[in-house]
């Protein structure tokens, strides 16, 4: 196994391990925003840059998408890397001034504000990290939104803009987004679920096993709270209605009590 | 004459003798015309000379004349470029007349003169602008003297679209050398021996990353051809996928055998239709005559390739991004923690060269490794194909050998700076590269040299700059440029792309700020240390060069708000030159403000005060009495 | 006799078989689909999302990212400019201002009376030839912003091209 020297610090990882694994098994904090551990390191945001010890040069790279794969030495807190995490927060800064969720973040790593103005205008503050993407065609397999565009032009939406029929409302989207940029909205008279700002209103899902109208949503919400998830699980029960979930649940209980 | 039952060539020797019988056959005849039918000659009208040529063919005998389309030549701008090749048609170039700038009305009198009569046409000979000689053959045109023509040879020479063409200039004999009398391993360390280096910019040297690739656990390995030539200013890919495609495939082939693939890819531009066509014609006879498919020559050996057609996208020229492209993805780049010679295209090892790395490869087993080294400097072993473009008065593609000076390229192949001005800077790596000025044009032209001096090789584009060029407003242009290419996935590249054009913007417009030069040199350490790919991570190279070139224009825009070189609108003046002013009144009846005074036959002057240099007077004047100063 | 149309389905089937349902030559598909149609119609996109079992969001992903696709019909020709280095530093700036201005048309777009698509692009590799202006497949060489214009101006317009038609 290999082992991670993180400022000092050393610690041993899986080989394939990231050194984002190194720096949460050392206690060590990096600032994250595109990261979740869901899906696959879209490593976008570019804000959990640390340095790499090669020897003769040192490296930029990001610790959530960086392999380990024998021993190295990182470097989370020298001046260079500091300088290069706060710049990119900077430009999100500049990018989403009002943001809540980013300007906490920016504290938390002791960069005050930003030198540049606005000069890129995106939809709701969105960061364009990816994560919503991501976790609707990984872990859902209903890739109902995606990204649009190239360059500054680059968004997320469903396709043509249009509400898409993929979507299955289980707001997994919203769950993971960091930056607060997509609200669902529960319309009950009408049946339906805005999820903004795609401007798409989904009808309510309908239980597969009992055929009630129901709203996934909670579920999502409680499933990607917890640490480790099963995603078989997940997909599975966001289909149904709560009452069938308990159902479902006190079967297997039933079934295990009786198996003693 | 027989009749050959199939095409299909089951063995080396096959290959031999098909060699041999072409260049015995009847066919070749005692005369032939190559007409250049590539882009840029297509462009001005060459296909209609080739046609007025052949019809001129069919109603003389035969066995006397051979009309045939060829590639690229290189010198575009004399387009169409008609050769008439005296005799022997697998002679070099050199041989045969060069006509240059051929047009329909020409051609009867080739035909009449040159062709039947073995007369020259004095008129459509090149003339050197400077000394007034005319030269008969290509070899007198300075433009090609100082070339060392490997990969090029066959351009101007063969016919694109005919196997047999490239099979009678020795073609696909590398291959059979290397299928017959080496093993794969031999191939690889051939091209070691070599010291290639990736010729589409990143100059990796080609032996190592084949044999990593070789290395790498996996099946099945894929090879691909990277025919995504974005870089503006640079069609040296295009001439050479157009012109010779054969020589791409066979380095492909060989390429290959060498790591152990059995399928490869070339991945060509949206917008080189002819190159896309001449690959695919090229595939079919291939595999039609048994050098791709199953058992290539009759061996154990199979390879296939397919090609596959960019959407319109530079950034596609990233290894990564193509591959995501040919992926049927949109063609954004990923991190290269993992190398894709490992987990590359369908996460399986892949190896990607370049078009002009993979049209080296042929002659490098043919005439060993050890040859191709000992052209170039130590570490930037052979030829590189430049693509000499812009205030230059020879513009096209020149083919030297690595450690060639700048001055040697732009004076005595280039033939200097259009015009009689003064030169300023040339352009070399596309938009990751930079601007290098007169003081250092004795510089060798090579890898490691052009990087020391603020710039890339890149993939060899050379954009040559006269001291008319406002350097502010290039970088202004490549950050544009790049900006508008950006995929846009990660931070620093989409948003600190558009801080640098916003600062470059202002600049140009008359409201830089004091401190705007020192945000573009912090945007670009940001850019170079936190950006995903190669695109961001060089982006901000055109601004820092010319920075540390022309520090004083900046210094000039931000704080006088003055453009020296009177490009930028608004930030240089415009008076009316007395001896060359002929009272006429156009610019004074055009001018949106009235600032200008003057009646017939007097003097007009312009009111600097009321002037809104808006420029319209300097369009409007025919006699060019209105200066910028 | 007359030509049976295609169906928009088969049109469809047809691509699809061409490359075999590789879901990796979905480019070389979509510049296929959009040869046909001038443009890529959503129900098209549609039906060939289905064909090769892929979200429709990554189609579209595909068709916004890459600047050759359109998703609204073009015009009656096609005008090309291409605004790479050599072309810019010969003038090519000039010369799309002056056709956005004088047509209204943006880059990318149309014009309003539909006569033409101008799409700028970064380099055609005729570098020799700068300024180039491709109209319709055909390359003007050396253009300027006056002759662009007179190429432009004379264009034909559908009801003109019909004329003609008829008079041969």
């Amino acid at each position: 196994m290999p082992t991670v020297t993180i400022d000092g610090v050393k610690v041993e990882v899986e080989t394939g391990a990231t050194i984002l694994d190194a720096a949460r098994k050392a206690g060590l904090w990096i600032p994250t925003l595109c990261y979740h551990p869901a899906v696959s390191p879209p490593a976008t945001c570019r804000v959990c840059m640390v340095e790499l010890d090669r020897g003769d040069w040192k490296q930029l790279v990001t610790a959530c998408n960086y392999p380990v794969r024998r021993d190295i030495t990182v470097s989370v807190s020298s001046e260079r890397a500091v300088r290069a995490r706060a710049g990119v927060m900077q430009l999100l800064l500049a990018r989403a001034p009002e943001n809540e969720d980013l300007k906490a973040m920016a504290r938390r790593m002791g960069v005050e504000g930003t030198p540049y103005p606005t000069v890129t205008v995106s939809q709701r503050d969105c960061i364009l990290c990816g994560l919503c993407t991501a976790v609707c065609d990984e872990v859902l397999g209903c890739a109902a939104i995606g990204f649009s565009g190239r360059g500054q032009d680059r968004a997320v939406s469903p396709p043509f803009r249009q509400p898409s029929e993929d979507c299955i409302a289980c707001g997994a989207c919203a769950a993971v987004c960091p930056v607060g940029t997509i609200q669902i909205r529960i319309h009950e008279e009408e049946g339906e679920i805005e999820i903004s700002p795609f401007k798409a209103r989904v009808k309510l899902l309908t239980c597969e096993a009992c055929g009630e109208r129901v709203v996934s949503l909670p579920v999502s919400e409680e499933a990607l709270k917890r640490a480790k998830i099963d995603w078989e699980e997940f997909r599975r029960l966001a289909r149904l209605c709560p009452k069938c979930r308990r159902r479902g649940a006190a079967a297997r209980l039933a079934k295990s009590s009786s198996a003693t | 004459m027989t009749v050959v039952e199939s095409k299909r060539l089951c063995s080396p020797s096959d290959l031999a003798n098909r060699r041999e019988g072409l260049l015995k056959s009847s066919s070749r005849s005692a005369r032939s015309v190559r007409v250049c039918i590539g882009t840029g000659c297509a462009a001005k009208g060459s296909r209609r000379v080739y046609d007025l040529f052949t019809q001129a063919a069919r109603e003389t005998d035969a066995r006397v004349l051979a009309v045939k389309c060829v590639g690229c030549h290189g010198f575009c701008q004399r387009g169409p470029i008609v050769v008439i090749q005296p005799g022997d048609p697998s002679t070099a170039l050199g041989a045969g007349v060069f006509y240059q700038q051929v047009e329909e009305p020409d051609v009867a009198e080739i035909f009449r003169e040159t062709v039947l009569g073995g007369r020259v046409v004095e008129r459509l000979l090149y003339e050197d602008p400077a000394t007034g000689e005319r030269a008969r053959t290509a070899d007198g045109i300075p433009f090609y003297k100082a070339q060392q023509r490997i990969v090029l040879a066959g351009n101007g020479v063969i016919d694109p679209t005919s196997i047999d063409d490239y099979i009678g200039a020795d073609g696909y004999s590398a291959l059979a050398k290397a299928l017959t009398t080496m093993t794969p391993e031999q191939v690889l360390q051939e091209v070691e021996r070599s010291g290639l280096r990736g010729r589409g910019g990143g100059g990796f040297p080609t032996g190592r990353k084949w044999r990593s690739c070789r290395n790498a656990p996996g099946m099945p390995k894929y090879v691909i051809c990277n025919g995504d030539e974005g870089d503006p200013g640079a069609f040296m890919d295009r001439s050479i996928m157009e012109g010779n495609p054969h020589l791409v495939l066979e380095g492909m082939i060989l390429g290959a055998y060498a790591i152990g693939s059995s399928q490869g890819y070339i991945y060509v531009r949206n917008e080189y239709p002819l190159a896309v066509e001449h690959l695919r014609q090229a595939i079919g006879q291939a595999r039609e005559w048994g050098l791709l498919g199953e058992e290539i020559l009759g061996t154990e050996f199979s390879f296939d390739i397919r090609i596959n057609r960019g959407g319109g996208a530079f950034v596609c020229g990233e290894s990564t991004a193509l591959m995501a492209s040919l992926e049927g993805r949109p063609g954004e780049p990923r991190a290269k923690y993992v190398h894709t010679v490992e987990h590359g295209l369908h996460d399986k090892p892949t190896n990607l060269n370049n078009v002009e790395t993979w049209a080296n490869v042929p002659a490098i087993i043919n005439r060993g490794g050890e040859w191709f080294a000992s052209i170039g400097t130590g570490k930037s072993t052979g030829t590189k194909v430049f693509s000499l473009v812009g205030d230059v008065v020879n513009t096209g593609l020149v083919e030297v050998p690595m450690g060639i000076t700048l001055r040697r390229i732009i004076e005595e192949i280039g033939g200097g700076v259009q015009g009689g001005k003064a030169f300023k800077a040339v352009q070399t790596g596309g938009p990751s590269g930079g601007c290098i000025p007169a003081q250092h044009l004795d510089a060798e032209v090579d890898f490691d040299q052009l990087t020391k001096l603020g710039s890339m090789m890149g993939s060899g584009g050379m954009i040559v700059m006269d001291e008319d060029t406002c350097m502010v407003n290039i970088a202004r242009y490549f950050l544009n440029f790049l900006r508008d290419e950006s995929c846009g996935k990660c931070t620093p590249c989409r948003e600190g792309l558009a801080q640098m054009v916003a600062i470059l913007d202002r600049i140009t417009h008359g409201e830089g700020e004091a401190g705007d030069v020192e945000r573009l040199q912090a945007m670009a350490v940001l850019l170079e240390g936190t950006a995903l790919c190669a695109l961001g991570k060089t982006a901000a190279n055109p601004a820092l060069s010319t920075i540390r070139y022309f520090r004083d224009e900046y210094d000039a825009h931000i704080l006088e708000k003055r453009c020296p070189a009177k490009e930028c609108r608004g930030l240089f003046r415009y008076a009316i030159d007395a001896e060359a002013c002929k009272a006429c009144g156009l610019c004074k009846k055009h001018c949106p403000v009235d600032a200008i005074s003057g009646e017939k036959k007097v003097l007009h002057v312009i009111d600097q005060e009321k002037c809104t240099l808006c420029g319209t007077c300097f369009e409007k004047c025919p006699f060019d009495a209105v200066l910028k100063v | 006799m007359a030509e049976s149309k295609l169906t928009e389905e088969q049109i469809i089937a047809d691509i699809v078989d061409r490359y075999e349902s590789d879901e990796g030559m979905l480019i070389p598909m979509m510049q296929d689909l959009q040869a046909d149609c001038g443009y890529l119609p959503v129900d098209q996109l549609r039906r060939l999302a289905g064909r090769l079992d892929v979200p429709l969001s990554r189609l579209y992903a595909v068709a916004t990212f890459y600047s050759s696709f359109r998703l609204a019909p073009k015009g009656l020709h096609e005008v090309t400019l291409c605004v790479g280095t050599v072309c810019y530093l010969k003038g090519a700036g000039q010369i799309a201002e002056r056709i956005s201005k004088e047509f209204q048309v943006e880059a990318g777009g149309t014009t309003p009376d539909g006569l033409f698509t101008f799409q700028p692009v970064n380099c055609v590799g005729a570098c020799a030839l700068a300024p180039v202006m491709i109209v319709d497949g055909k390359y003007h060489d050396g253009v300027s912003p006056d002759s662009a214009m007179e190429i432009l101006r004379g264009l034909p317009a559908e009801d003109e091209a019909a004329e003609t038609e008829a008079e041969a």
